[in-house]
């Protein structure tokens, strides 16, 4: 029995309008029961991807994901989800939204009622059971989103850009929910981010994937206590190391980019000397 | 979490208005009172001729007998019901069309021309050949009805279903809904609001053709009434029957409709 999620040699094109777009290559590496991975990497690079096939939202063209040895083919009871830009209902009020998920598998309205206002509670949500998405800030519309997640009591949380569409001061806070959440729940969670403070904050492993086709360029093993203060210097020695890799990765593709734009400049003096 | 917690903005429709936008929402009364006084006055002092505009006084008085009469009743209801077939018909050929032309791009690329290019021909012009095949009769008034309320319902239709964010897709499939789920639960409510502006439009469209069609073929429906009253020389009659359609179409407009677009207005 391997890890609790493995990612094997998952490949992913997508078929574009001239050429395929190879986004994902050999993508491989394994999450542990009860941990907490950020995956970060250029912008663009596929990151998203990554995700939505765990999630089972998207397949690898080869390669495969596996939750506890069973192979992901589509969405996963077992794997519950939190958006970047929240995927509330805005015509469901607060709590027929986190009851979405029980609602789908047929639970009883009385028992996902309950078990809604459980996770309403844990997210500081209790007393806004019967408002709607448009009368939230973006950061409780986000505590909805993650209550929707916890509620179908999943094994594993995939966050995409969880805190990216909130303001600073209320993600710093909502950061720390989530940090405890997973502490309370022991849940695995996967968050994707391009936020590098915010990976190092929450993560015991750091993915860092290079630039597109992306593969695995390092992992980091986080070995700071919790609740982890950002002014620490291993904190600090950490973010300026992940900082370089991503730094360089840009720099190889902006290299790669000039080559070819410089190909085709030489292509079209060909073409006029001709 | 509790600084948080203030932003939250706890402002209902209904508390925003203030008593000065009240008064605000019953000028329309004052305008049809306006109206209605205008229209007594010049008819009485006979500044418009009585064989060309009877007084709104005795077109009053008709219509409050007329409507306690089952014969009258039942051309209204006659119209009504026609204009209703129409109506659910073109939805429920528009609505699924709609939604594959706008969730899926290679159907509306070939759907949305073609409906375009049917819809750019005025409604009216079939007519003639609609009586011609289905003769002069329900039939054709309920066909005419649903074409004309099929563009309206399509292009709202359409245009909701596009803008559903891609993301509530993935939620539905995430937490694994069935297909039927996802219909109901979730593209439903999210083209709601666009469809009840679709279905709203239709509506209005359909009185029109059904009265139409009506003084055409002979239905005998309420517009029939008024062509006969009409040209017949009782003209507080047919004015009686105008307002007769009028009143009506405004309260299903305001009860069916107004409600439905309360209802989104709550979440959108």
């Amino acid at each position: 029995m391997g890890a609790h999620v493995e990612l094997d040699n998952v490949t992913k094109f997508f078929a574009g309008q001239e050429k395929q777009l190879h986004t994902l290559h050999e993508v491989s590496f394994g999450i542990d029961h009860g941990e907490f991975i950020s995956i970060v990497g250029p912008s663009g690079c596929g990151k998203s991807t990554l995700l939505k096939i765990i999630a089972g939202l998207d397949f690898p063209s080869s390669g495969e994901v596996r939750v506890k040895g069973d192979t992901v083919r589509g969405p996963h009871s077992q794997i519950s989800m939190v958006f970047q830009t929240f995927g509330l209902f805005p015509w469901r009020t607060v709590l027929e939204n986190v009851e979405y998920g029980l609602e789908m598998r047929k639970t009883p309205k009385a028992e996902r009622r309950t078990i809604a206002r459980q996770y309403l509670e844990m997210v500081g949500l209790e007393g806004y059971e019967h408002m709607y998405p448009k009368q939230l800030s973006g950061g409780m519309k986000q505590r909805v989103g993650i209550a929707r997640a916890l509620t179908v009591d999943p094994e594993v949380v995939l966050m995409d850009e969880a805190f990216s569409a909130i303001d600073e001061v209320t993600a710093e806070v909502l950061r720390e929910e989530v940090g405890a959440i997973h502490k309370q729940t022991g849940k695995t969670f996967v968050l994707v981010t391009h936020n590098l403070p915010e990976a190092i904050e929450l993560a015991d492993k750091v993915v860092v994937l290079s630039a597109r086709p992306a593969k695995v360029k390092k992992i980091f093993h986080i070995d700071l206590s919790r609740p982890r203060d950002k002014a620490h210097s291993t904190f600090i020695h950490m973010h300026t190391d992940i900082l370089h890799l991503l730094k360089e990765e840009l720099e190889s593709t902006l290299l790669r980019h000039k080559l070819r734009g410089l190909k085709e400049i030489q292509k079209l003096q060909d073409l006029e000397a001709d | 979490m509790s600084v948080e917690k203030q932003q939250a903005l706890p402002l209902s429709f209904s508390g925003r208005m203030t008593s000065g936008h009240q008064a605000v929402n019953y000028l329309w009364i004052l305008i049809v009172g306006f109206v209605i006084l205008s229209w007594e006055l010049a008819t009485r002092l006979n500044l418009i001729p009585g064989s060309n505009m009877p007084m709104f006084s005795s077109v009053l008085g008709v219509f409050l007998t007329s409507v306690q009469q089952p014969a009258f009743l039942l051309r209204v209801a006659h119209s009504f019901i026609n204009l209703i077939f129409g109506l659910v018909l073109a939805f429920s050929i528009a609505l699924p069309t709609a939604f594959v032309a706008g969730s899926r791009n290679p159907f509306d690329v070939t759907l949305t021309p073609l409906v375009m290019l049917f819809g750019a021909l005025p409604d009216l012009s079939f007519l003639p050949l609609l009586v011609l095949w289905l003769g002069p009769g329900d039939s054709a008034a309920i066909i005419m009805a649903s074409v004309a309320a099929f563009f309206p319902i399509y292009f709202t239709v359409r245009e909701g279903t596009r803008n559903i964010p891609r993301e509530l897709f993935d939620v539905t499939t995430v937490f694994q809904s069935d297909h039927l789920s996802k219909f109901t639960k979730m593209v439903m409510p999210a083209i709601s609001p666009s469809l009840f502006s679709g279905l709203r439009l239709a509506y209005d469209f359909d009185w029109e053709i059904v009265i139409a069609v009506e003084i055409v073929t002979k239905v005998s429906g309420i517009g029939n009434l008024i062509q006969g009253t009409v040209s017949g020389g009782s003209l507080t009659e047919g004015f009686a029957a105008i307002l007769a359609i009028g009143i009506l179409a405004v309260a299903v407009d305001r009860l069916f409709f107004g409600s439905l677009e309360s209802w989104s207005r709550k979440w959108s």
